[in-house]
């Protein structure tokens, strides 16, 4: 059961780790939203933007076509 | 063009004139040109996987833009943004953030935006935090943006205020994440005691570990049980006995009894007794009142944000709200909200007019003279005024009334006081039970009197008791918020429930409120139809009222109106090239018999007939024919002419339908049903519904319409759609149900542990296992409630 004395001490620092880990990702604000994270993966990030002109043309006049 | 399906971006019923747009090769229907405007940017920004990944429709854009110039006012940005390196950071509340999808597109969209540094959209909270640079984009030009998305922008509390909303739920989460991992521990070493079925174990090994089971509790409880622990003490210093105390005490007992035991070496700890599963109540609790705290957010949105002041110069300026002090001029434009209680400023002929349905319940407006008080949050009606400031900030009475509301929602709903209150009777007659059977064994077996009293204890603690009602009401709130109605009042899901009759408003409830010019006829031969339309146009632009819709055509700007004066329940008037015209019934606008059909005259003379006509929702046969087989009786009373709502009930085969209804005609019909033993729910919209809603037993307020009827209400929708109505009904008797199996559960279950435990067949052990397992019994009994199948889902 010697073992036991060694085994314990070290669940308790791995405990203490997860504790600071936790207490720092609650502080960084890893939690505040669990949802939206999770779809950002799902699509690309870095296609181009659209040219800000033509945007800006559809979306003063949008009901042109009805 | 065929009106059926949803519209593609909101998935409203479509109108019946759709806009049309070709998105991606192809073509889509909208319900209108925001929506269509909308998709139309999603799609050309690539952002159409928006489409794929969201799993709630987005919020109905609609025709008209808010301004948000004031939102680049230095002193606006002073209170509620903040420094950052290279520009400046603030955070705002929007609505129609249903899902992580909606967050996602925010992202992207304002990322694109020229001098954007950082954002961030939190779907939880519906807050979006901006980071931009001023130098190279105005705050108004990223707003701009998000409302065209459908995404308006509202102020939040100030920037103090939103740091400490943040920090709560970030301690909140960490005394949840400790209370976890603390218990993690606590077990593995606990398990080790319990599977040592024969005492092989060492006393040093068993007393090594004791004391570390010691250690990893004592954060356990008294961090993550810290809001149990002052929650007890103030309960105990009000001298009441609530379900904080409830829980403090039987974690403290089982805490403090087995360090007793830990120090004289005696045969069981406790230290695992059900610490998590009382935080999973804290937690559960948390959820129903974040529910409730984006109502107050709601409230906050409904106050206004700026005041315009007068200088002592005879100069106006617009000022924030907190600017303004008492002694200061304030005028305030025809329609707005008054910014602070004070007295009406003027001579004898200023007289103004204020609706002050808000304070007092009572729609028509009240007209004041000069010298009297107004109060801030009224609506000036017809004419600006002017008012010297008496009372600001907090101590107006409509912030007396928003600490009312806080403290409504605070309130606890009748069954869960009835759960509370049968909790506490039954630890006070537990304790002279316990002191009983402990005097019992003490005089029969007393080495084991301490270890049968705390079994007895702990298997009895009243924690499924407390939790059936408030497990299940969290689900049903959370189920209710996705079927897209969200619940003011605690009571509204059990009066729902109960609910026999159902009393519909025409206007903007069953019909979609956007009326159709069904014919018009020229009596003036100077005027042809275009002409009469462009006058009556003009009139109506401006009103807000709903039939101000059917004359708005692409070109109704061409006609300017002067001196716009409304005059409630007969129409408008004002001045359109040089002559004066008036719109409205029959004997406001052309002195003849009313017909139910809206004139253009001069008050005298007629010029023309417009004959309008609403058109039912498309959901609306729909709905009624779920209710109706559900077992409500409906009715429908309206403003409305006879003609008109024999149409519209004959439509959708309604049995009692009431015309020309008066807001006090309304009231007494729902006053006549409660008479008569009947449970009535009330759908309405409009301002003058406020009254019915209030005086209904349940009253649920369609989201599209003015404000002020939500705040009357029980229930507001977050859509237009009428279907969410028989699912909420659905819902809300599921709830009860389970509510009732939970409440039957717990008592059953502590009725039959407490003579095991005092006949001592229980060890402490088996109590602590038996405490958690009837909680999560109720709780998984309540969480069927967010797999409940309405008719909303399953149309």
């Amino acid at each position: 059961m010697a073992i036991l004395l060694m085994l314990i001490p070290i669940s308790l620092i791995l405990l203490g780790l997860a504790v600071a880990a936790f207490v720092w990702a609650v502080k960084r604000g890893q939690f505040d939203d669990l949802d939206t994270p999770a779809l950002d993966i799902l699509e690309d990030n870095d296609r181009p933007a659209p040219p800000a002109g033509d945007t800006h043309a559809r979306a003063a006049d949008p009901g042109g076509r009805d | 063009m065929a009106a059926t399906g949803t519209c593609h971006h909101c998935g409203e019923a479509l109108p019946a004139q759709p806009h049309m747009a070709a998105l991606g090769g192809s073509t889509h229907a909208f319900c209108c040109h925001g929506c269509a405007a909308a998709a139309e940017w999603i799609a050309s920004a690539d952002l159409d996987g928006y489409y794929r990944l969201r799993s709630a429709n987005a919020a109905r854009v609609g025709e008209a833009l808010p301004d948000l110039a004031v939102w680049d006012r230095a002193d606006v940005q002073a209170e509620h943004s903040r420094a950052i390196d290279g520009g400046r950071e603030i955070t705002l509340l929007t609505d129609g953030m249903r899902c992580a999808a909606c967050a996602w597109l925010i992202d992207r969209a304002l990322a694109r935006e020229p001098g954007v540094i950082d954002c961030g959209a939190n779907a939880v909270t519906g807050r979006i935090r901006i980071a931009w640079d001023p130098a190279r984009t105005a705050l108004s030009a990223p707003l701009q943006r998000l409302a065209m998305l459908g995404y308006r922008p509202y102020l939040a509390g100030s920037e103090a205020a939103e740091r400490q909303r943040t920090g709560e739920r970030r301690r909140w989460l960490l005394r949840l994440g400790i209370a976890g991992l603390g218990m993690l521990q606590a077990m593995m070493l606990a398990e080790a005691l319990y599977l040592d079925f024969n005492s092989t174990m060492p006393v040093p090994t068993r007393d090594f570990f004791r004391w570390l089971t010691f250690l990893l509790c004592t954060p356990v409880v008294f961090y993550s049980g810290w809001p149990f622990l002052s929650g007890a003490l103030r309960e105990l210093r009000e001298r009441r006995l609530g379900m904080d105390v409830l829980i403090a005490s039987s974690t403290l007992l089982a805490y403090l009894a087995s360090l007793v035991e830990t120090i004289r070496g005696g045969p069981h700890v406790w230290y695992d007794a059900a610490v998590f599963l009382l935080l999973a109540a804290r937690m559960l609790e948390q959820r129903a009142r974040s529910v409730a705290s984006a109502q107050v957010d709601a409230l906050a949105r409904a106050r206004p944000a700026f005041a315009t002041r007068e200088r002592a110069d005879g100069q106006r300026e617009a000022v924030p709200l907190a600017a303004l002090s008492v002694g200061d001029v304030a005028c305030v434009a025809a329609g707005e909200a008054v910014p602070a209680d004070g007295v009406l400023l003027g001579d004898g002929g200023d007289e103004a007019w204020f609706e002050e349905a808000l304070l007092t319940g009572e729609s028509a407006p009240v007209r004041k003279q000069p010298g009297e008080p107004v109060y801030a949050g009224t609506v000036c009606r017809e004419r600006p005024a002017r008012l010297r400031v008496t009372l600001t900030g907090t101590s107006t009475r409509l912030s007396q009334l928003a600490r009312l509301v806080e403290q409504a929602q605070a309130h606890r709903p009748a069954l869960a006081r009835l759960a509370d209150r049968i909790g506490s009777r039954f630890v006070l007659a537990l304790l002279p039970v316990a002191l009983v059977v402990f005097a019992g064994w003490w005089h029969y077996q007393p080495e084991r009197a301490l270890e049968v009293t705390l079994a007895l204890l702990v298997i009895s603690c009243p924690c499924a008791l407390s939790l059936s009602v408030p497990a299940a009401l969290a689900t049903a709130h959370g189920a209710l918020a996705r079927i897209g109605l969200l619940a003011v009042r605690a009571d509204a899901m059990d009066t729902l429930a109960r609910a026999t009759d159902i009393v519909f408003d025409k206007t903007g409830t069953l019909s979609d409120g956007r009326p159709v010019l069904a014919a018009t006829q020229v009596l003036d031969p100077a005027l042809d139809t275009a002409g009469a339309l462009d006058i009556a146009a003009a009139l109506e632009r401006d009103s807000g009222h709903p039939l101000a819709a059917a004359f708005t055509r692409g070109d109704a700007a061409a006609l300017g109106a002067a001196r716009v004066e409304a005059v409630p329940g007969r129409g408008v008037q004002g001045v359109v090239d040089g002559r004066h015209w008036r719109l409205g019934r029959a004997d406001f606008a052309a002195a003849r018999q009313d017909d139910g059909a809206l004139w253009l005259g001069d008050g005298q003379r007629a010029a023309a007939r417009f004959v309008l006509e609403e058109r039912a929702r498309d959901d609306a046969a729909q709905a009624l024919a779920a209710l109706r087989a559900q077992g409500l009786r409906v009715h429908l009373a309206s403003g409305d002419g006879e003609a008109a709502v024999r149409r519209m009930a004959a439509t959708l085969g309604l049995d009692d339908a009431h015309a020309r209804q008066s807001p006090e005609d309304k009231l007494a019909l729902v006053r006549r049903l409660q008479a008569g033993g009947r449970v009535v729910a009330m759908v309405g919209d409009g301002l003058n519904d406020a009254p019915v809603l209030a005086g209904a037993d349940v009253s649920i307020a369609m989201g599209e319409g003015a404000s002020l009827a939500h705040r009357a209400a029980d229930l507001v929708t977050t859509g237009g759609g009428l279907r969410r109505i028989p699912a909420a009904i659905t819902l809300a008797r599921a709830t009860q149900r389970i509510i009732r199996q939970n409440l039957a559960w717990a008592t059953g279950y502590n009725l039959l542990a407490l003579p095991l435990a005092a006949a001592g067949w229980v060890t402490p052990w088996l109590a602590a296992l038996g405490m958690a397992l009837s909680s999560l019994i109720v709780t998984l009994n309540a969480l069927r409630l967010a797999r409940l199948k309405t008719p909303m889902e399953a149309p």
